[in-house]
């Protein structure tokens, strides 16, 4: 490439470039510039109305002494743990019971997508009025029928994060589902077959020829999984939203890192802040996303 | 590799939205005031109240051919971050309302325009002087004005109170003499609150039937007063002792659920016969308890102002006046009452006369008005209010006591003040 000369590599190329040309723009439009834009905002203080005035390293510094920014990591920490492990695991399981070709596995794989296809604010409704406080919500009609007392599901700060955690995994599953199914689809039979001429239980043969052959399938599972986790916002700020203008529940209980930047940024117009965290945010997730990606590739190599 | 880069780029591009905005001022160009002009007004709340605003909206232009103002509607849970949008982008609506400090929020960063300037101090006479105060920017600039009023009342269910043997409470005593009566009678939900459970609103009428305030006179943080501790402890124990949900029911669901005595806004009153027929006959209201130091309850509302960015400033401010006269009220109470929307008018002398209430609650909420007080316009207190409620809620969930969560609260709202 190197030594072609740049008239001969216009000419070759240039048709392609050209019709390259509304994508690039678009990329850079829409992408790269507010990328770059809000690199240089998070090193300035900006109220989004006024213009912006540079502080160096002034919002990291702050963000780092918030307790509440420390509060909503550490939710965010255990939401995604939570979410994505027990995501993952439902999300075999289901591929499991459900991968083969008759007619009620494909009616159950349909039922468990569904939610993938549905539109999150809606689902996020749906939650709300199923935890809806007093016997007038689902959850606290079902505890009636056993007798027990109205729950004030989303007043109470100990059950914040296993509730968004059950929103999660329950309309998540599906998807990782799917792709499990798929993967599953592309074991070849005859290792199957091969193990149980040797004898191999059931057990030994999901352990030594299923988990493995699935680690792609996982990786990709988990790293998506990861991201999405990370970003949760409608279930806090549909279902958690107190007010007009606060978010995270009672006691910030359900308070997550992007709820907060929306927070900072479009109601205390904290907009140099605001895209500090989503910085932060990004870093957080490329640092996960490559370890996850490297201890998948490690475990193949062994 | 190449996947992790796609993923994170998708996560960037979902949380730098934050980025795609621009700055700058420009002083925005005047239109010609006789040439045709076509106003935008962007009314936070329900179409139902949109309809109501529109029709002072076309009564104005009556008086005034050339001057068309259109009312969109804001819903309440997206309509802070439209409006920052639309003062970001210097583009958008020429009039807009909201919750009562918002316009401060936008005008003190230069988005909207002092109404001083355009005679609207004028209206301070008929306004609801602890609501006015409430609406004015700590410098004195008036960068919205109060558009309608809300406030609280206790709301009860006759059958109930009938069962007990009770009647509904006037004082703090009598409120927990009640719920113990209620209980005893068997009535197994006797007390809710509907606005402001768990939040500072909700502590507001406590907090001003004891005496005490969120900020002294001159905007210093009073909170750490005996008279403060004694609101929260009373407030805290009706959680705690007296079994008051910590989970917010709405008002008439409340009622329809079988809770006795409902602590809510003005809002439910016109709707809970329609919408829980059930209900009919078998509720009524009455002002909420008094405390030590009287009867104080929490008045909130919308404002209205013009945008900073409009070029028509002249003639929305001429609008934001003419919404304050006789006739104008009149439209809007008579659109309300064709829609059955619970309206307050923001001239406390025109609550009664030709109110959309029946006359009993009409003067209810008169009452609540004489002696009502709104959210403290002192510097901070937007930024302070959620951290507030925070440490009210340790002392309601037992997290921490009512002296500790007070003193904690003063110390962000000195913090905040600056």
């Amino acid at each position: 490439m190197a030594d072609i000369p740049m008239r001969s590599r216009l000419r070759r190329y240039g048709t392609s470039y050209a019709m390259l040309l509304p994508f690039l723009a678009l990329f850079a439009g829409f992408l790269l510039w507010p990328l770059a834009n809000s690199l240089y905002l998070s090193f300035t203080k900006f109220d989004g109305i006024n213009p912006a005035v540079f502080t160096g390293l002034d919002n990291f510094v702050q963000l780092a002494q918030d307790a509440r920014f420390r509060h909503a990591l550490g939710n965010t920490a255990l939401y995604v743990v939570g979410s994505v492990v027990l995501g993952t695991l439902l999300s075999l399981c289901l591929a499991l019971a459900f991968n083969g070709t008759g007619w009620l596995h494909r009616i159950m794989r349909t039922v468990f997508f569904l939610p993938s296809v549905t539109s999150s604010i809606a689902l996020m409704l749906m939650w709300k009025w199923v935890l809806f406080p007093s016997d007038v919500g689902l959850a606290n009609t079902i505890v009636g029928w056993f007798g027990g007392n109205a729950v004030a599901w989303l007043a109470t700060p100990a059950l914040a994060i296993p509730i968004l955690v059950l929103m999660s995994v329950w309309g998540g599953m599906g998807y990782g589902m799917v792709l499990y199914v798929a993967g599953l689809g592309s074991i070849p039979e005859e290792y199957y077959e091969a193990a149980k001429i040797d004898g191999a239980s059931t057990w030994r043969q999901f352990r030594h020829i299923t988990l493995p052959l699935l680690r792609p399938v996982t990786t990709y599972v988990v790293v998506t999984g990861l991201i999405g986790a990370f970003q949760v916002f409608e279930a806090v700020y549909i279902v958690f939203s107190t007010g007009a203008n606060t978010v995270g529940g009672v006691l910030d209980s359900g308070l997550m890192i992007v709820p907060y930047l929306y927070d900072q940024g479009f109601t205390h117009f904290r907009l140099g802040y605001a895209s500090a965290i989503a910085w932060v945010l990004f870093l957080i997730i490329f640092v996960l996303s490559l370890v996850n990606l490297r201890v998948g590739r490690a475990m193949k190599e062994l | 590799m190449r996947r992790t880069m796609a993923a994170c780029s998708t996560v960037l591009l979902t949380v730098v939205s934050a980025a795609c905005a621009t700055s700058g001022q420009t002083e925005t160009k005047q239109a010609d005031q006789n040439a045709p002009q076509a106003l935008s007004f962007w009314s936070t709340g329900g179409d139902d109240e949109t309809a109501t605003f529109q029709r002072a909206a076309d009564l104005y232009h009556q008086k005034h051919p050339n001057v068309t103002i259109k009312v969109q509607t804001l819903a309440w849970s997206d309509a802070y971050a439209k409006l920052l949008a639309a003062a970001t982008s210097r583009s958008g609506p020429d009039i807009i309302s909201g919750g009562m400090t918002w316009t401060i929020q936008f005008g003190t960063r230069g988005a909207m325009v002092d109404l001083r300037k355009y005679g609207a101090d004028s209206l301070k006479a008929q306004a609801l002087p602890a609501q006015w105060e409430s609406a004015i920017s700590p410098d004195g600039s008036v960068y919205g004005v109060p558009l309608d009023m809300s406030t609280m009342a206790l709301y009860y269910r006759t059958d109930l109170l009938e069962k007990a043997k009770i009647e509904p409470p006037k004082t703090w005593d009598e409120l927990t003499a009640a719920i113990d009566k209620l209980k005893a009678a068997g009535v197994k939900k006797p007390y809710s609150q509907d606005w402001g459970n768990l939040d500072w609103i909700g502590y507001f009428n406590y907090l001003y039937q004891a005496g005490g305030s969120f900020y002294t006179a001159d905007c210093k943080p009073s909170l750490d007063t005996p008279q403060a501790e004694q609101a929260l402890k009373y407030w805290v124990d009706l959680y705690r002792k007296h079994g008051a949900p910590t989970a917010t029911v709405e008002g008439s669901d409340a009622l329809d659920t079988g809770t006795a005595l409902v602590v809510a806004g003005n809002w439910i009153a016109k709707g809970i016969d329609v919408n829980k027929p059930k209900l009919k006959g078998k509720w009524a209201m009455t002002t909420i308890p008094a405390g030590p130091a009287g009867p104080t309850a929490f008045i909130g509302g919308r404002a209205i102002g013009v945008t900073s960015f409009s070029k028509y400033v002249q003639t929305g401010a001429d609008f934001v006046t003419f919404m304050y006269s006789d006739e104008a009220i009149a439209a809007i109470a008579d659109e309300a009452k064709k829609r059955n929307i619970s309206y307050i008018s923001p001239r406390p002398d025109k609550i009664v006369d030709g109110s959309v209430f029946t006359p009993e609650q009409a003067k209810v909420f008169e009452a609540s008005i004489k002696t009502g007080k709104a959210a403290p316009g002192c510097p901070g207190w937007d930024e302070s209010a959620p951290d507030v409620a925070k440490q009210l809620q340790s002392a309601i969930l037992g997290k921490s006591d009512a002296k500790t969560a007070l003193a904690e609260a003063a110390k962000v709202m000195a913090r905040n003040a600056g």
